[in-house]
């Protein structure tokens, strides 16, 4: 039986909007932007758990919550047993050592005023103190040299605008596993490095994953490159899971309109297979008044009205596959037969 | 003979940094086809902002172009004014810019950014006339009249790369040069802004200059794709030959690199070495740090831009070319 | 599978680039940057010059700026009228005191123009002198000679008939050219007799104005870098706390600076020297009190946005405390605005002391201020223009030394103007 490294269950965050003076006084009710709303998963140990969606769909700010960068409004997290939300700053503090964050910018993630060899090194004085400065020292040369920034005693003493990009975000790998996490919540990880980049740092990270032992969030909207890495993956529309399973199963046999929509529009680099199925209609609807029912239905081929727009679906297993689920009325539960690709 | 709008000659655009001069453009030459889509790719770095900057003559110090020749439906634009350019810039050209939210004036509604920059090449044209235009024009785009009272935070990013297209076909404009336009749309907005811009292409007779680091994005919308490296043009083709039988080894290294949605997961190629570093770069072929399949000319002498097949050309010494000096 | 070293080429750059000097460094600013790097360059200069002479300036000033050197109200460059010894080149008699001889010995004979007041200046310094010379055997008893021009004096001592002079400076420099074989000695009443001497003039007591130009040099300097450091000390800590922790602290620190800063400026300035009394320390915390607000407004608005930023969340998560934040992450961030705006603070400073000054507030009324010196000089604005102009010229320099320095660095320093 795998265990799970993380467990997510029923998710919320709802950000309130700044109301105006005069409205806040005459009890006009308060409006929230609804980004994570209602999510459940599951990420289990050493796999690499992949999150896609579009910008809006919330993926971020899970990414957030699971490692209590940010407090839920509702809804729980749980790290490897411990409920995260009951647990004091302090105890939270010593236990990020075990999580950590690989963001999507990494020159932004970096401090200019830090050489990189002291930005590896803080995470060790924080969480390893019984260390002397020649092992702490030792520690990062090492690590670097693993992310193959070689030779480790010439980019010690660096500064984030010396080097590359791509060498930026290797950095920001090696600090996030100088401390040997158990999980490493990556944020669109390699989507400011070069085309020609992105597949070295996608080795690497595959191969610190081994090496160490790791389990990964993916948080990405390129479904391209999550083929690449991910085992499962969890498809987010507007704060909410539609769809969720085993990479083959989601790719090949995908079942939510929205994932099929995606998967489709993803251009492809060869001109023999240019697409050719129609898109959804209209955009992204504003978070703060999404469409009741299920949320997708104002652009889904395929919706019914009457069952669509009035009550929210959840994920079902399908065809009795409990890996892979999906949250759509018309794929699974009791509207099955109206769905038209029956 | 294929008609062309935009053919440019030899064009050499340098920087001037604090470590020295950076030769952004080395001596690229191209001809830009009346109608087509040409994809222009490469990694950061490359020049292709660069080049499509020089291309409107919107090089500022500490920039120059050292020389070239800017030949557009007829008249070598290196000959004109600055006066002339303004004319020549929103009005026969125009330019798509990456993030619409910066490249459109927050404080002014989008029916003001258009008739502003209709009266401004047009004075004639009438307050009234040039709103109705402007309508005119939203409506094929897919945006509604109501939207045109709207400030720009009040769209959405696709919405305001729409705004933009529409800025540039206000004056019948000839050329479109669309630097890095669906960078940051979600997937599905770009598929449908790479709809749009097939639409308006066959509509309004347009020529586009797709700049952008998307290989999948050229291979969706393109003709012919050029691929530039280091300052250099190193291959240009028709677009499903260059994909199918890539003849430069970057453009080999560049397409294999990147994931395919489509295929069954392989291995990624990945290329050896590190992006040039411009202030210095390698002699001879600037890719030959890189390439797998160097050889010892390769170091001495930098290959000129060939035509190997019938529609693809490629600068590189494995097709036994002739090299800048001639020898 | 490991990133390949930089390549050799790359690596020979990096290397060429560190070992490129601080200086020539420099010089290839002077490209990059065009006039901003001359704004600096010449500004550093300025303050570097000023920074000297507020240290040092017993080597710079001749005279000690109280010691009351000259006659009053010498024009700047002018020489003072003083009676001067003249005699042969060739002979060693320079001062009245040359002319002592041993009594009983024939009295040397001393040459005066007839009608001029130099004969009783002559008795006077000569009598002075004898009683001095009582019983040590000498004694200073000149004979003196009357002669009707002065170049009938002059003559006389050329000729050998008397074997000096007592003549007014500057009537006989207009005729020295004259007479070559006469020289010019010591004046008698001891004062500097050269061309040149006041080179600025002397103000209404007789103080050398250039002397008092370099000592008040110090003293500004010194309200301006002590008040400013004072102020950067205090408001820089405040605006960091009031930054990053926001809530009901801020709101208290915002409201007390806000109400502070909406002072006009010297107006707050003379309140606070009226009830300290005055003082060079009462100036300095007069004037600090006045800038505390800027730092802090500047360094809250600067970590409000730091703290934003991606990296912040980064330290977050891995684990680092909010001291820790603050120390490490956001104070090396939000420093270098705060350094720029020293250098423009500290001119704002020096202006204020120099205006407190003016008005007679502040300063204990001996002391050597350019501000003091300014009031003085109002009322003799025509009769001797000297007094205000060059301690104005002086303050106007400073301060423009200093706001050039820090405008000029800022221009260099704000990187988004400088994108490669």
């Amino acid at each position: 039986m795998v265990e799970n490294l993380v467990e997510v269950v029923g998710l919320r965050k709802w950000f309130p909007v700044a109301q105006g003076f005069v409205a806040s006084l005459t009890g006009v009710p308060k409006e929230y932007v609804r980004a994570v709303d209602g999510v459940t998963f599951d990420i289990r140990k050493g796999e690499v758990f992949g999150l896609a969606g579009e910008s809006g769909s919330g993926k971020s700010t899970v990414g957030r919550l699971v490692l209590r960068l940010l407090d839920p409004t509702d809804g729980k997290v749980v790290f490897d047993g411990v409920d995260l939300v009951s647990l004091s700053p302090e105890e939270m503090r010593t236990l990020r050592h075990r999580m950590q964050v690989v963001f999507q910018d990494p020159l932004a993630s970096l401090n200019p005023r830090m050489t990189i060899g002291e930005a590896i090194e803080h995470p060790l004085k924080i969480h390893m103190p019984q260390l002397s400065g020649e092992d702490r020292h030792a520690r990062v040369l090492q690590m670097l040299d693993q992310v193959g920034m070689v030779p480790p005693d010439f980019f010690y003493a660096k500064y984030p605008h010396q080097i590359s990009g791509g060498q930026r975000q290797r950095v920001v790998f090696a600090r996030g596993m100088i401390t040997a996490p158990d999980l490493i919540v990556a944020d669109e990880p390699i989507a400011m490095a070069d085309v020609s980049v992105r597949a070295l740092l996608l080795d690497l990270m595959m191969q610190l994953k081994d090496e160490f032992d790791l389990t990964y969030l993916f948080i990405t909207h390129d479904l391209a490159t999550a083929k690449y890495v991910c085992d499962r993956i969890a498809v987010m529309y507007l704060g909410r899971i539609v769809e969720i399973g085993p990479l083959e199963s989601v790719y090949t046999n995908a079942q939510h309109p929205y994932t099929r929509a995606l998967l489709d529009a993803v251009p492809v680099p060869d001109p023999k297979h240019r697409r050719t199925e129609p898109l959804p209609a209209g955009e992204i609807p504003n978070p703060i008044n999404p469409p009741p029912g299920c949320n997708f239905h104002p652009r889904c081929p395929i919706a019914q009205a009457g069952i669509c727009d009035g009550m929210e679906p959840v994920l079902l297993p399908v065809d009795g596959d409990s890996e892979h689920l999906v949250s759509c009325h018309l794929r699974t539960g009791e509207f099955q037969d109206l769905d038209p690709l029956r | 003979m294929e008609d062309v709008l935009y053919s440019v000659r030899g064009l050499n655009v340098r920087y001037a940094t604090r470590s020295g001069d950076v030769h952004a453009v080395d001596d690229v030459s191209l001809d830009i086809r009346r109608g087509e889509i040409l994809g222009l790719v490469g990694e950061s770095g490359c020049g292709k902002s660069t080049f499509g900057k020089a291309i409107m003559r919107m090089i500022r110090t500490p920039g120059r172009i050292d020389s070239g020749e800017l030949w557009f439906d007829g008249a070598d634009l290196m000959t004109y004014s600055e006066k002339q350019m303004q004319s020549v810039r929103g009005g026969a050209i125009g330019m798509v810019f990456q993030d619409p939210m910066t490249s459109l004036n927050p404080v002014q509604r989008v029916v003001e950014h258009l008739t502003e920059t209709i009266r401004t090449h047009e004075p004639k044209v009438s307050e009234l006339a040039a709103i109705a235009r402007a309508e005119e024009l939203v409506e094929k785009l897919g945006i509604r009249r109501e939207r045109l009272d709207d400030y720009p935070h009040q769209l959405s990013g696709g919405m305001r790369q729409r705004v933009m297209i529409s800025l540039a076909l206000a004056l019948r404009t000839k050329l479109v040069i669309a630097d890095e336009p669906t960078t940051s749309l979600d997937v599905i907005v770009e598929a449908k802004f790479l709809d749009l811009l097939r639409e308006l292409r066959d509509e309004f007779d347009l020529t586009i200059l797709m700049i952008t680091h998307n290989i999948g994005v050229v291979a969706e919308v393109a003709d012919r794709v050029a691929v530039m490296y280091a300052g250099r043009m190193v291959e240009i083709g028709d677009v499903y030959g260059v994909f199918a039988r890539p003849k430069h080894p970057y453009t080999v290294g560049l397409l294999n690199s990147v994931p395919n949605i489509d295929l069954a997961a392989h291995d990624l190629y990945k290329m050896e070495g590190t992006p040039p570093n411009l202030l210095s770069p390698p002699s001879g072929c600037p890719f030959h740090p890189r390439c797998p399949r160097v050889m010892d000319v390769c170091a001495v002498e930098i290959p000129v831009l060939q035509e190997v097949v019938p529609g693809q050309a490629t600068a590189c010494w494995l097709y036994d070319q002739v090299g800048v000096t001639g020898g | 599978m490991a990133l390949q070293t930089p390549t050799s080429h790359e690596q020979e750059w990096r290397e060429d680039l560190q070992r490129v000097g601080f200086v020539r460094k420099l010089l290839a600013g002077r490209r990059w940057y065009g006039t901003d790097w001359w704004l600096v360059a010449i500004s550093a200069v300025m303050v570097l010059g000023f920074i000297i002479l507020a240290l040092f300036p017993s080597l710079f000033a001749p005279y000690s700026p109280d010691a009351q050197a000259g006659p009053r109200f010498l024009a700047p460059g002018a020489s003072p009228d003083v009676p001067v010894l003249v005699s042969l080149a060739s002979s060693s008699i320079s001062g009245l005191s040359d002319l002592e001889v041993p009594a009983g010995d024939p009295r040397p004979s001393v040459g005066v123009v007839r009608g001029v007041p130099t004969a009783q200046a002559l008795n006077d310094q000569a009598q002075a002198l004898n009683d001095e010379l009582s019983g040590t055997g000498m004694e200073l008893r000149p004979r003196i000679a009357r002669f009707d021009t002065l170049e009938e004096t002059l003559q006389a001592v050329a000729d050998g008939t008397v074997l000096a002079a007592v003549v007014q400076s500057t009537e006989y420099e207009q005729v020295a050219g004259d007479y070559p074989t006469v020289a010019e000695g010591e004046s008698i009443t001891g004062g500097v007799s050269s061309e040149g001497g006041f080179i600025l003039g002397t103000n209404q007591i007789g103080q050398d104005v250039f002397s008092r130009l370099i000592w008040g040099t110090r003293i500004a300097l010194l309200i301006g870098f002590s008040a400013s450091i004072i102020a950067l000390v205090l408001g820089v800590p405040l605006g960091l706390l009031a930054g990053f922790r926001g809530g009901k602290l801020d709101r208290i620190l915002s409201v007390v600076m806000d109400s502070l800063y909406a002072f006009p400026g010297l107006i707050l300035a003379i309140s606070i020297t009226a009830v300290l009394g005055p003082s060079v320390l009462n100036v300095i915390v007069a004037i600090a009190v006045l800038y505390i607000p800027t730092y802090y407004r500047i360094v809250r608005g600067q970590t409000l946005s730091v703290k934003e930023e991606l990296y912040i969340e980064a330290a977050k998560s891995i684990g680092a405390r909010s001291s820790e934040i603050l120390r490490k992450y956001i104070y090396p961030n939000v420093i270098p605005s705060v350094a720029i705006i020293f250098s423009v603070n500290v001119a704002d400073a020096i202006l204020t002391g120099a205006g407190l000054s003016f008005l007679g507030l502040g300063l204990p009324p001996d002391t050597a201020d350019w501000g003091i010196d300014l009031a003085r000089g109002q009322g003799f604005i025509q009769t001797a223009w000297w007094l205000i102009t060059f301690p104005g010229l002086a303050i106007m320099l400073v301060v423009l030394a200093f706001t050039m320095m820090g405008e000029g660095l800022m221009e260099i320093f704000n990187p988004k103007l400088r994108q490669q």
